[in-house]
């Protein structure tokens, strides 16, 4: 049988080469929900699929609906669940069947292609949906710029996203999920965005004694947020 | 299905070319009959291995969606096609990355020239329906048509099931294929209440099966066999029964849920890798056996009174109305124009013990079952249903 799935990316849970010892977190180990959104063929699925498996996918099919990938960190000493949603580009998906999942998101990856400038004239749709989707205005949401590799082909030139991404308060990230070279970059971004989640909002923790009860742990603002 | 491997479920190799044999004759016998005896080669799709070669698909499906096969129109250009086209940079996209529903093996530039054919299916059958909507996943299954019949077929083929079976995922919206989804927690509810109430309180929704249903399960499995094993089933069946195949899949795994921490995440993820190595045939039985139990006018009901939404019992009758309901909106829409009338009969519904809810799955066999859900579509073909102008779902 020639099982070699695509859609099966989610080698995330065995891919988490960077817990020390592998092995599936402790129980209570805290979530961070990041949700990933963007046009068609920006390249969502490489991007979480590096994050998540440590690799470049050799071939990736269109996202049906919302993937899933998941990968253990530890910061700081503390385990941590980076879960990534992973949602199709296609506008009506999102309309009706996206919405289920920016429940309990904690932060919030926009992507565009850097070789394709309509995918970065999408951002503000892919913004203010976003807002209508989330409840509070303070979750942290970056921007990637992906395929900064195709160096020949960029249409979004650095300082017009570099502004846009100013307008919006979001951090800018150009990045490539495929360059071999840019083997920690995509690294990088999550773990940055870890890092800010675990220094600043409160989570929920994965497995609450009481599933009614929702555990709050709040934790001190960190001295300075440095982004880039 | 290794359609060629000897000794399985008991039944030894030489049993099971006969039996093979066997089959191929009657569906020769069907297909030569005057008129063509339609209702035949609808059990002969759904029973143990389906239509069992490409070659008897090609003569088959067609007959299944009732498309003529004499008088097919001529493909025009490609290149006219892809002026002005909406969705033309969308299905460019998908396609380009749909390498992996190529037989693996297959030459570069014959896969490359499939792929401008898929396309250009596509775009002819969007063009001529200008009410259809191109989906994510649309391109799964014409590759599927495409791969077994070659592209002039597939075409007529392929413009049938858009404007009948696939029709509601190609609404502007999503609307009625998310209201189609909500027909799986209450199939699974009836067959076992504990793996519903685990997957309720796990918030896990219905998106895991998004792709089974939208792609007829061509999106998720591998092995080019299977794919096209169960669009023997679903070409022969009602509209809603890639639904219930989704449902038996989930129940299954049963144990596997059940297992799984009870979370969004872990759920979703359970689910959403399907296991390549299903025991296909005993699933399609075991959907035509739920969907003989549990036809959709039931669902109508439970799949409204689980979402909360506004409710209309529906009263179509599945058995003697299946062959004009022929697409699934039909159901929700029969519901809607049910609303106003049904709203006494909705409290009741409301407050009425689920009495069935501890059912058993009753094991009817394989004949039984299998017969009555391809009676309960056997006129079909003939009567196609009717276009609906109500949208109730803007």
């Amino acid at each position: 049988m020639a099982a070699e799935l695509e859609s099966s990316l989610e080698l995330s849970f065995t891919g988490s080469g960077t817990v020390p010892g592998g092995g599936l977190p402790p129980a209570r180990s805290r979530i961070f929900k990041i949700i990933v959104i963007g046009d068609s063929n920006v390249g969502k699925t490489c991007l979480t699929y590096r994050f998540c498996a440590g690799r470049f996918p050799q071939r990736t099919e269109a996202t049906i609906g919302v993937d899933f990938r998941e990968r253990a960190v530890t910061i700081d000493g503390e385990r941590i669940k980076i879960q990534l949603w992973d949602t199709a580009g296609q506008e009506r998906f999102r309309k009706s069947m996206v919405q289920h999942y920016y429940r309990n998101v904690h932060a919030v990856v926009f992507v565009y292609d850097m070789t394709n400038l309509a995918s970065f004239h999408s951002l503000p749709s892919w913004i203010e949906e976003c807002k209508q989707h989330l409840l509070t205005n303070d979750i942290p949401r970056i921007l990637v710029g992906n395929k900064c590799d195709l160096r020949n082909a960029i249409q979004v030139p650095t300082d017009l996203a570099q502004k846009f991404a100013d307008t919006h308060s979001m951090p800018l990230f150009e990045t490539s999920a495929k360059n071999p070279n840019d083997n920690d970059h995509v690294e990088a971004i999550f773990m940055t965005l870890a890092h800010k989640l675990k220094s600043h909002k409160p989570l929920m923790l994965s497995q609450p004694p009481d599933r009614d009860q929702i555990h709050i742990k709040p934790e001190p603002k960190p001295a300075m947020t440095c982004w880039c | 299905m290794a359609r060629r491997s000897p000794p399985r479920n008991g039944v030894g190799g030489h049993d099971f070319d006969s039996k093979k044999k066997r089959k191929v004759a009657e569906i020769y016998q069907a297909l030569n009959s005057d008129p063509i005896d339609v209702a035949a080669l609808r059990r002969m799709a759904i029973s143990e291995g389906g239509l069992l070669t490409d070659e008897i698909r090609c003569k088959v499906w067609p007959k299944l969606l009732s498309v003529n096969t004499d008088d097919l129109p001529p493909l025009p250009a490609g290149k006219e096609l892809r002026e002005d086209n909406k969705d033309y940079q969308q299905v460019l996209l998908d396609v380009r990355r749909s390498l992996r529903r190529f037989p693996p093996g297959m030459p570069d530039d014959q896969r490359e020239g499939l792929q401008e054919e898929l396309i250009d299916i596509i775009l002819h059958v969007l063009k001529r329906n200008p009410q259809l909507h191109y989906y994510q996943g649309y391109h799964d299954i014409v590759v599927t048509f495409l791969l077994v019949v070659g592209d002039r077929l597939a075409t007529a083929l392929v413009e049938k099931l858009s404007t009948h079976h696939l029709r509601d995922f190609m609404d502007p919206t999503m609307d009625n294929t998310k209201h189609i989804l909500n027909y799986l927690m209450p199939i699974i509810d009836q067959v076992n209440p504990e793996v519903h109430d685990f997957m309720q309180s796990a918030e896990v929704g219905t998106i895991f099966a998004l792709s089974w249903l939208i792609t007829w399960f061509g999106h998720v499995l591998s092995d080019f066999r299977h794919v096209v094993r169960l669009y023997d089933f679903f070409l022969a069946c009602h509209p809603l029964m890639p639904i219930y195949f989704a449902a038996v899949i989930v129940l299954y795994r049963e144990q596997e849920v059940l297992d799984c921490e009870c979370d969004m995440a872990s759920v979703h993820h359970l689910l959403s890798q399907i296991p390549q190595d299903l025991p296909y045939e005993t699933l399609i039985s075991r959907a035509g056996d739920l969907f003989v139990q549990f036809p959709p006018s039931e669902l109508a009901r439970e799949a409204a009174q689980q979402q909360a939404e506004r409710t209309a019992a529906s009263t179509f009758k599945d058995f003697e109305l299946a062959s004009v309901q022929q697409r699934p909106d039909t159901v929700l829409r029969q519901r809607f124009r049910e609303r106003l009338r049904g709203e006494e009969r909705t409290k009741s519904i409301l407050t009425k013990p689920r009495t069935n809810r501890f059912v058993k799955l009753a094991v009817m066999g394989l004949t039984v079952a299998l017969g009555a859900a391809a009676l309960a579509v056997v006129k079909s073909a003939l009567e196609w249903a009717p276009k609906f102008e109500l949208q109730i779902f803007p």
